[in-house]
């Protein structure tokens, strides 16, 4: 065997270990290259691999009534999130078998939040079964881009319902998602407090960093948490209700439609609301119920309309309490002028009064709610100071303006000056007729049950507006606690001296006049007034005015109901009961407030 | 064997497979079995206990092999050849498919891949062709194109079990045991220089260009002969230009996705270009000291598709970062250099051509695999010589290890003399 020479042999050795030593030190090279020389290319790829930046949702903060009771606080549901780029189209079936959702139900809710944003992970389904949750957490490292989370949802534990003023809480739109704040699936108050106060119901989102491996799955906390900013929880709220007075209040709206609101006259503290017929917040709570949604915004009644502070109805006789206050301060009448009723008033033509009540001063005329007297003070109110100055001084007491209360949608009334006057009847086309009706708070001007109950006030608390607000406190995470601020300013115009016989006249109504059956409460002195609007279109409306006790105010309250013929039979037992239940803390009437459960309001007789 | 024959054994290299073995367990074990190793499936979890398994076995193999006279290696080379390409021909029919490779043989449930057996059945079959020649030299044609078919008939059958990765390592076996054998320096270069013109006209078809004026004049000075630097200038002109005619028009969107991706992996960073930005992101985020062990974010957050395997030097670069990586490359770097040693010292051709082969089958895997790492070559799935998971790979390696030292340690029986 001849073998290639031993020279050869050792080059072709030496040329081969030369080879190899040469690749091998390129190798060095490069591996020195990549972990010195692109060390920072390469290591910020390595942290946002394995470093993902969640959001921590805030607890929303909780609302309780004036003495502690929780009204509303929140209870943990489970959501699916996506986000979109991270996610094949390829894992819907499986994700729709998971969720035993129908293929074409993820494939929309897949679209739509591509639609917000294909990089920011978005709820898909909210408020999903226990079961369920955990059926796809389990198989979420098959799921790419999916990722779920724990939240909360709404839930109102004081058996009061408040709907109108606790409010609902809606997915946010997208122009809130825009500005940054909200993410997809945030929910925000739409109505209500929650509306008002949702900054700080709110709270501040935090961030989490979590470390998650190539399918998204998350390991565990990223450097022990010390980066994390850990959530705000909102602010709690201390509401101005008291919930066993709302809960009566609601118990005796229930099946009328109308308005309730009771007031502390000396701060405008709103103890109770009530619009009728209300709607049921917790079913809108969490995941949409929409064809309850549908229902309660078809109604014909508006469920959903807060009577309590935008409804617009002639105030009747409530408003000659207003007039007499006027004729005094302007001195068109003393106390001791009378006007001698025989049952109507002749001014080009007849206005008719409810009976024939004779002389009649200021007090009787309250008391009886001669309407006469009004006519008659109305006329000389047009004929002296004009009806600009009486717009004046009656929106001073908060008609015809709004009084901004903190929730949504309060309405200001009418409450005319000649300028209104034209718009309404056209320049030139009213006259005193259509001005006198006003006396007797019919024609144009219309109430808002919180104006009235707001004029309550003010005749009880000596002139005063005070600011009606239903939010006393809100308490922060770090126990900062920030106390409202409520506003309460002397109205010039109004005397004390002028008081004393609106108050006795008022209450004398009680004591002796339309409120004696049902709004004498014997242990309570109650001062207040009935009126029953004029409704064209129907049954007229019934309204009832009062504060209580008389000598030391501490409710005030407005109630009407609606078609509910005499305010004397519909609105006063409801008020009475509302106030006893307050002042006392029971209702000892019982018999009567077993009859307002089941009132059903009849006609009355306008021509009375 | 005499009773000093520890002193004639070659402990180095036995050092060094420690060594080698060590660092790939260690990298197994960090890929698997890490702090979140929970969202791994059961199997790939219990892929350090299968290994070490394997090891054990190894050394038995290794250890028997030292029994065995280093003559019957001649004497068995045909037969051993002939075995292996009728075990690897026969997993085309009744082999096991993995990966859509179908390259494996399943006996009594274990699994092996008949390719690595034909690594070593090759390069004996082919040393004891070419030593046996009369006349060696390679200017002899007909040797050198029967060497040159024995080696590309398992190339063939494996490129049918549609394992063309496994294949691609015998591919460098004709050159170098070639030019062992004789084969002139010129044709030598002229048969290695395709690889390298081909590999630099896919980074740039200038690169190729100059490659191929480099080659060309190399190998007109080695043979004086103008009729091959003719050769070499057509064919790599021609080289260069139909890599670039495949890049834009004949191969497949895929695989031209795969091509571009290891050009410029971040043109498709979440596709074609994935694994080598995570590959080389592992490697180059461990900086000089590492992550620590079983701290590398990319190895226990799955970034690195198949760590115990093609990526496991990423695993050992973050975690130790350029000092463990360099470390493992320096003791692969070794163990070359230590059998090439031996080699040189020894006086057969026959044992120096059958260790220089398998140097070069190390050689090869270790190329592509790290290059594949480094991202230098593009993504070819080969393991790392006895680093990587895989029994039969690592079985192969120690059978191949076991041979050389067999040849070394009891060359004197080899010897014409003895």
């Amino acid at each position: 065997m001849q073998a290639p020479n031993g020279r050869r042999i050792r080059t072709s050795m030496r040329i081969l270990q030369i080879a190899i030593i040469i690749v091998f030190v390129l190798f060095l090279g490069r591996l020195f290259q990549l972990t010195v020389i692109e060390y920072d290319t390469y290591s910020p790829i390595s942290e946002r691999n394995s470093v993902r930046q969640e959001n921590v949702n805030p607890s929303r903060g909780l609302i309780y009534d004036r003495n502690g009771i929780i009204l509303v606080e929140n209870t943990p549901v489970f959501s699916i999130y996506v986000t979109p780029i991270d996610f094949s189209s390829d894992n819907i079936p499986l994700l729709a078998e998971l969720l035993d959702f129908p293929i074409e139900t993820v494939e929309t809710a897949l679209q739509r939040a591509r639609n917000f944003s294909w990089y920011r992970s978005s709820r898909m389904f909210a408020e999903i079964e226990f079961e369920v949750f955990s059926r796809v957490e389990e198989n979420i490292w098959r799921l790419p881009g999916i990722s779920h989370q724990i939240e909360s949802k709404r839930v109102y534990p004081s058996g009061v319902r408040a709907s109108h003023i606790l409010g609902y809480l809606r997915e946010v739109s997208r122009e809130d998602f825009r500005s940054g704040t909200y993410r997809l699936g945030d929910k925000s108050g739409r109505s209500g407090i929650e509306r008002t106060y949702e900054s700080f119901l709110r709270g501040q989102s935090g961030t989490q960093l979590r470390r998650v491996n190539a399918y998204g799955q998350g390991i565990g906390p990223f450097n022990e948490g010390s980066l994390d900013m850990a959530p705000v929880k909102g602010g709690n709220l201390t509401t101005t209700i008291d919930a066993d007075l709302q809960r009566i209040a609601e118990q005796l709206m229930e099946g009328k439609v109308g308005g309730l609101v009771a007031l502390d006259p000396n701060n405008g503290e709103i103890l109770a609301m009530v619009s009728a017929p209300d709607f049921d917040i917790s079913r809108l709570s969490g995941r949409l119920d929409a064809s309850y949604f549908g229902e309660i915004q078809t109604d014909s009644l508006r469920p959903m309309f807060n009577r309590a502070i935008a409804s617009r109805q002639p105030p009747g006789s409530t408003f000659k309490p207003i007039m007499g206050l006027i004729g005094l301060r302007s001195g068109i009448i003393t106390p001791e002028t009378t006007v001698f009723c025989n049952g109507g008033y002749w001014r080009g033509r007849l206005y008719r009064c409810t009976a024939n009540h004779g002389n009649q001063n200021l007090e009787q005329a309250i008391k009886n709610s001669c309407n006469t007297y009004f006519f008659h003070m109305m006329n000389r109110v047009v004929n002296t100071i004009g009806i600009n100055d009486w717009h004046a001084m009656i929106q001073r007491m908060g008609l015809g303006r709004v009084n901004n209360i903190d929730i949504p949608a309060e309405q200001s009334g009418i409450l005319p000056d000649s300028t209104q006057m034209n718009q309404i009847f056209g320049r030139g086309r009213w006259g005193l007729g259509d001005q006198i009706n006003l006396g007797v708070g019919q024609g144009a001007v219309a109430a808002t049950p919180m104006q009235m109950a707001l004029v309550a006030a003010e005749i009880a608390n000596g002139g005063y507006w005070v600011q009606p607000h239903l939010v006393k406190s809100i308490t922060y995470e770090d126990g900062r606690v920030e106390p409202a601020n409520p506003g309460k300013s002397k109205i010039e115009w109004i005397r004390d001296a002028d008081l004393i016989p609106i108050r006795n006249g008022m209450r004398r109504a009680v004591t002796e006049g339309s409120g004696r059956f049902y709004a004498n409460i014997q242990s309570i002195p109650t001062a207040g007034k009935t009126g029953t609007a004029q409704n064209p279109h129907g049954r007229d409306h019934g309204w009832f005015i009062a504060y209580a006790p008389y000598d030391n105010p501490q409710i005030a309250i407005a109630v009407i109901i609606e078609n509910g013929g005499f305010g004397s039979i519909s609105a006063a037992p409801i008020a009475s009961l509302v106030i006893e239940q307050y002042i006392n803390r029971e209702i000892r009437r019982q018999a009567v407030f077993n009859m307002m459960l089941n009132f059903v309001p009849r006609d009355s007789n306008v021509d009375r | 064997m005499n009773t000093t024959w520890y002193k004639d054994f070659d402990w180095l290299t036995i050092l060094i497979w420690v060594t080698i073995t060590t660092f790939g367990l260690v990298g197994i074990y960090s890929a698997t079995l890490g702090p979140v190793s929970e969202f791994l499936p059961a199997h790939i979890q219990a892929n350090f206990s299968r290994q070490l398994v394997w090891v054990a076995i190894s050394v038995v193999a290794l250890i028997f092999i030292q029994f065995t006279s280093p003559r019957s290696f001649q004497q068995l080379a045909y037969v051993v050849y002939g075995v292996g390409l009728i075990l690897t021909a026969s997993t085309i029919f009744v082999g096991v498919e993995v990966n859509a490779a179908k390259s494996w043989l399943e006996i009594g449930g274990i699994r092996f891949q008949t390719s690595e057996i034909m690594k070593i059945a090759t390069i004996l079959g082919v040393a004891n062709y070419l030593t046996s020649r009369r006349n060696i030299e390679a200017v002899n044609l007909k040797t050198a194109i029967v060497a040159t078919t024995m080696i590309l008939i398992p190339v063939a059958i494996i490129v049918l079990q549609n394992d063309t990765g496994s294949a691609l390592i015998f591919l460098p076996l004709i050159p170098v045991m070639l030019f062992l054998s004789g084969l002139p320096y010129g044709i030598s270069l002229l048969m290695i220089s395709p690889a390298i013109i081909g590999y630099l006209s896919i980074i740039n078809w200038k690169y190729g260009v100059a490659a191929t004026i480099f080659f060309t004049v190399a190998i007109y000075l080695l043979q004086k002969r103008p009729w091959l630097g003719v050769t070499t200038l057509l064919a790599g002109l021609i080289l260069v230009t139909g890599v670039n005619f495949a890049l834009t028009d004949m191969l497949q969107p895929h695989q031209q996705n795969r091509i571009e991706a290891f050009v410029n992996p971040f043109q498709d960073p979440q596709g074609a270009g994935w694994n080598i930005i995570q590959a080389k992101t592992a490697i180059s985020s461990g900086g000089i000291y590492g992550k620590g062990f079983m701290q590398g974010t990319q190895t226990q957050m799955r970034f690195l598709p198949e760590q115990w395997t093609d990526f496991i030097f990423c695993v050992i670069a973050e975690d130790f970062g350029l000092l463990g990586g360099a470390l493992a490359i320096f003791a692969l770097l070794l163990l070359l250099m230590r059998q090439l040693s031996n080699a040189q010292s020894m006086k057969t051709p026959f044992a120096q051509l059958v260790i220089v082969g398998v140097v070069t089958i190390y050689f090869t895997h270790i190329l592509v695999n790290l290059g594949s790492a480094m991202g230098v070559v593009p993504v070819i799935g080969v393991p790392l010589p006895f680093m990587s998971y895989g029994g039969s790979s690592y079985l192969s390696n120690s059978i191949m290890l076991g041979v050389c030292l067999n040849l070394y340690f009891r060359q004197r029986e080899m010897s014409p003399f003895a």
